[in-house]
């Protein structure tokens, strides 16, 4: 099966929202709060990136590389990268892989590679 | 609505304290005490932001208020992430200026040295999106160096224009016995030199050691009062004449450009507003330089400058003390020092000595008009204050 993350669409201005809010922040609807859940595209485009050498202690690397990325469709996320040579720009595609490992529990998110 | 004044103010030096957290507090509301001469105030509030979680207290400005024997005084504590200290400004001011009470102490206080350096950036960035964000391993200097990339790109802002503000900062820090850092740096010690990349190791790409805060401790101190309780205290007419606060998406990808800082514009536009003065007036400010980037960015959304020539503006020297308009002059954040709930309370701390005229070596000449901005979360929760001394 495969993993998504999931965006929140607002049923009646159709507004996709990640991550969760209560009430729209588009159409301002707050009779219902009803949303449809939909999962996120993979692809899209880096916004902007950096890369951390100094990462939280739950993290068993040297460098964490981390970027916004603009999802075909407008909507965007923040997410890690696994690409070499990041540019502003460049094209991506995400999977959902584990992005902490803390004490608790493994979270999933997305991580980009090179489209 | 009734007109606001500071009655007196107090500061420890931000560093590392190797006292009580509840002290920490204390001190600075003595100084004022002191300050202000005065020995009773209505009502106490206490700015902090991480004393549970890395201190292991709670119910912080019920110990303090004991602490300065001020009982049964009312006490609060206000944690609103980074920007605490403005924002339990703004509480004091209401609580003034409504005619609730006459005189308030408000008190930013912080120790973050408790913990380690990881441990104390991972409590500073549990205040991002836990689901969006933090999973991810975002932290503080993750989304500056994001916004630092982005903002270069598009605006013509090199790692020198960093380092420039890193520099003034140094060095406006170095006539402060107060700040948390006490070294003159030079570009070529942190830029040019072959040891440069030693010295001043990348932290957040593009976004290098010198162009990040100091994890300090450290508290700060103002007495609010009106104007009848000002007959009493001989001290300089400073009134607190605008306040500003604004917020933005929490999770800063949510953002149509993630290079504006509205929540900046809009508490800097409330502020002056209110105080019915225009960004040009303003003859000294402290900004929120928790990174240098942020420096530059903020004295764009405020109006100080247009938007992209901030780092112009600090090329010329224009930001200097003895330049047009001088920003952080006791050293900003990065070189006075960053304990996150005292942050706010210690930038107004500097505006009222300067308007007082008793900042010494680094006094901006004849400064009327101050100016604060304090940024909470990466910019979703920002408190803007304006100060202006009155004959």
């Amino acid at each position: 099966m495969e993993l998504n993350i999931y965006g929140y669409k607002c049923r009646r201005c159709g507004h996709l929202h990640y991550p969760y809010k209560t009430i729209c922040k588009k159409c301002g609807e707050n009779d219902h709060n009803e949303f449809d859940i939909v999962p996120l595209p993979k692809k899209g485009k880096l916004l902007t990136y950096t890369t951390l050498y100094n990462p939280p202690s739950d993290y068993e690397v040297v460098t964490l590389s981390l970027g916004i990325v603009e999802l075909e469709g407008g909507s965007r996320i923040t997410g890690q990268l696994n690409i070499k040579n990041p540019k502003i720009g460049m094209k991506v595609a995400g999977k959902v892989e584990i992005v902490r490992n803390d004490e608790y529990k493994k979270h999933l998110g997305m991580v980009f590679y090179p489209a | 609505m009734r007109e606001v004044y500071v009655a007196g103010i107090g500061i420890t030096s931000f560093t590392r304290l190797e006292y009580p957290l509840v002290e920490i507090a204390a001190y600075p509301g003595l100084m004022a005490l002191r300050d202000s001469g005065i020995k009773k105030v209505d009502q106490l509030y206490v700015a902090n932001m991480g004393s549970g979680r890395i201190n292991g207290q709670t119910g912080l400005a019920s110990a303090v208020v004991d602490h300065l024997s001020l009982t049964p005084a009312g006490a609060v504590t206000i944690e609103n992430g980074p920007a605490s200290g403005a924002s339990a400004i703004k509480e004091g001011f209401l609580a003034v200026a409504s005619g609730m009470h006459e005189v308030v102490m408000v008190i930013g206080a912080e120790r973050m040295r408790e913990v380690n350096a990881l441990e104390a950036t991972d409590f500073v960035a549990t205040l991002t999106h836990p689901l969006a964000e933090y999973i991810y391993g975002v932290t503080l200097p993750s989304l500056a160096g994001m916004f630092a990339r982005l903002y270069m790109e598009k605006y013509g802002v090199t790692s020198r224009h960093l380092a420039m503000v890193a520099v003034k900062n140094h060095h406006n820090a170095m006539d402060n016995f107060f700040a948390h850092l006490h070294e003159e740096i030079t570009i070529a010690g942190i830029l040019d030199s072959p040891e440069a990349s030693t010295n001043n190791p990348f932290v957040a790409d593009p976004l290098r050691f010198y162009d990040v805060c100091p994890v300090s401790d450290g508290g700060a101190c103002l007495i609010l009062a009106s104007a009848d309780a000002m007959k009493k205290i001989r001290k300089p007419m400073i009134r607190l004449a605008g306040i500003g606060q604004a917020t933005d998406t929490h999770a800063v990808h949510e953002r149509k450009d993630p290079t504006d800082l509205l929540a900046v514009r809009e508490a800097a536009t409330q502020s002056f507003a209110m105080a019915n003065v225009q960004p040009g007036d303003v003859d000294v400010a402290e900004l929120h330089d928790a990174f240098t980037i942020l420096e530059i960015a903020e004295s764009e959304e405020v109006g100080f400058f247009k938007k992209g020539e901030g780092h112009c503006a600090l090329e010329k020297g224009e930001t200097k003390i003895g330049g047009k308009l001088p920003i952080n002059p006791s050293g900003g954040l990065k070189a006075k020092g960053h304990p996150v709930g005292a942050t706010g309370v210690g930038q107004a701390h500097e505006i009222v000595l300067q308007l007082r005229g008793e900042a010494k070596k680094r006094q901006v000449e004849n400064a009327r008009i101050g100016f604060t901005c304090n940024f909470g979360g990466f910019g979703n929760n920002v408190v803007c204050l304006t100060f202006i001394k009155e004959k």
